[in-house]
């Protein structure tokens, strides 16, 4: 049997570009799975009415009413919305943003995207590897929802960061000091101390690396309870 | 919708009981049959892989990270681990440093979940889970906040950390192998010296590993092994066909241990009543 390639649509709404090269280094590798449809890969609009899949890029501007539109545009065409990289899922260092900030000073707010649309799976990291990518569609392409249930467990959350592991997990006492997080932080803002990790808060760019690399945090979220 | 078994034990693909051939590493087993460090001196001296990264006991419940490349150093690492070591920053040392391109890592359930979710999720370029071939977790009822325990252990029952050579659980009993003499203690006694993390933990048998590997009451001086894939259930049976483990069908066992990890679930629910 043949099976018929997913139709993948990529749309960034504002970002670094660090997850669209991660996407476009995971592709050689997914062409035998995906028909990915990406700006980079066209001329204008998007080529199709309708994809099983749409992952989004960046994080949601709230002071930019197109992108917002364009955004339930995506979620009307596509079947399955991953939100991808940490704007996009937990709108990572854009949380940072308050206007009056070069190049873009009329930025002043941004939201993951699950504030405007639902999301199926969000996949943070700054930005996540090609291979991340890779495993995502072998997993949803098995249908494998064991595997993905982390995702889509965090697809209805909003905010998680290195401070929502402090909060959540070490101040709470559940910390058993594996030192998962230590290696999960890009930035290296956490450092294990006393066997038990330290955060540098300016260093936290909220990209919630740590929290989803957790054993205890991650074994909580995918029992299913909300946070 | 997940069953309730699978839920509790993760993907079960085949479960046995299993007994290490070698008169040597039987000799420094207490609690189980060897299985675990036949299975891996077999993987080793196959060259299925390069190194084995686990914890060694250095001094009262203490841990550090080792690697070991043969059987004799596998051998000096046996026994059952009660601490928890920054295991995971210092693994990535051990592999880097060693320049180890196929590793077995023996771990606890917590552990294994996070490798496991490296391996199958590698969110950041330096997550080294291609490096990682097999990960074996232990059944765990917990951890000891150590320090805790360790002057639990001198104020009420004298015994000092250094003195401590094994502890073993039997049934609902600790034993705490010191000096000459043993000490048996309640489990539900030394329950409160758990790390917090560890009692609203749900996972006994380690879902995320490719081997879960422990022991039951009913076959004592065998090992309970817990195939999860087939790369796992390939390593148990050439391992058994080359004379290294005796292996036996464990379905007969499944119900006890499914009862352990539904009283470790229960624990769970109710510590995270009053701590969540």
């Amino acid at each position: 049997m043949i099976m018929e390639k997913l139709k993948v649509l990529h749309v960034d709404v504002g970002g670094c570009e660090g997850c669209n090269v991660s996407i476009i280094r995971a592709y050689p590798k997914l062409m035998d799975l995906i028909e990915l449809d990406i700006s980079y890969l066209r001329k204008d609009e998007c080529k199709l009415d309708e994809y099983d899949v749409a992952i989004i890029t960046g994080g949601a501007c709230m002071n930019e009413p197109r992108i917002l539109e364009e955004l339930k545009e995506i979620r009307e065409k596509a079947h399955t919305v991953v939100a991808f990289g940490s704007c996009a899922t937990f709108s990572g260092i854009l949380r940072f943003c308050r206007g009056g900030q070069e190049p873009r000073p009329d930025h002043r707010n941004f939201q993951p995207i699950n504030s405007v649309i639902k999301v199926d799976y969000s996949i943070p990291g700054c930005p996540p590897t090609p291979q991340m990518l890779q495993s995502f569609f072998k997993f949803y392409i098995n249908g494998d929802e064991r595997r993905l249930r982390l995702f889509k467990v965090s697809a209805d959350i909003k905010k998680l960061s290195g401070f929502d592991l402090i909060d959540d997990i070490v101040l709470t006492g559940l910390c058993i000091g594996c030192g998962a997080c230590e290696l999960s932080c890009p930035t290296n803002a956490i450092k294990l101390i006393d066997k038990r990790p330290n955060l540098v808060q300016e260093k936290c760019i909220r990209c919630g690396t740590c929290y989803i690399r957790c054993p205890r945090a991650s074994q909580i979220l995918s029992m299913g309870g909300a946070r | 919708m997940m069953s309730v078994s699978e839920n509790l034990l993760g993907n079960v693909f085949g479960i046995y009981l299993a007994r290490a051939t070698d008169e040597e590493i039987l000799k420094r087993k207490v609690a189980s049959g060897g299985a675990v460090t036949a299975l891996l001196a077999y993987a080793l001296e196959k060259g299925l892989i390069d190194g084995v990264v686990t914890a060694k006991r250095t001094e009262g419940l203490e841990g550090q990270a080792v690697v070991a490349r043969t059987r004799e150093e596998l051998l000096e690492t046996a026994g059952n681990k009660w601490s928890i070591v920054p295991f995971a920053s210092r693994m990535k040392a051990k592999i880097e440093e060693e320049d180890l391109k196929n590793v077995a890592v023996v771990c606890l359930p917590c552990q294994a979940q996070f490798f496991g979710q490296m391996r199958d999720f590698p969110l950041l370029e330096s997550d080294f889970g291609e490096r990682i071939k097999y990960i074996v977790s232990l059944f765990c009822i917990g951890t000891f906040a150590f320090e805790a325990f360790l002057n639990y252990l001198r104020m009420k029952h004298g015994i000092m950390a250094q003195d401590i050579k094994d502890i073993v659980l039997k049934g609902d009993f600790l034993e705490i192998y010191h000096g000459d003499s043993v000490l048996s203690l309640p489990i539900k006694e030394v329950y409160s010296y758990l790390q917090a993390g560890c009692l609203v933990c749900t996972d006994y048998t380690g879902t995320w590993s490719d081997i879960s590997a422990g022991f039951v009451e009913s076959e004592r001086g065998w090992t309970v092994l817990i195939t999860r894939n087939l790369k796992a259930e390939e390593l148990v049976k050439s391992a058994e066909k080359d004379g290294y483990i005796e292996l036996r069908d464990g379905s007969h066992v499944m119900g006890e241990v499914l009862k352990a990890a539904r009283e470790k679930l229960a624990r769970a629910q109710k510590n995270m009543m009053y701590l969540l």
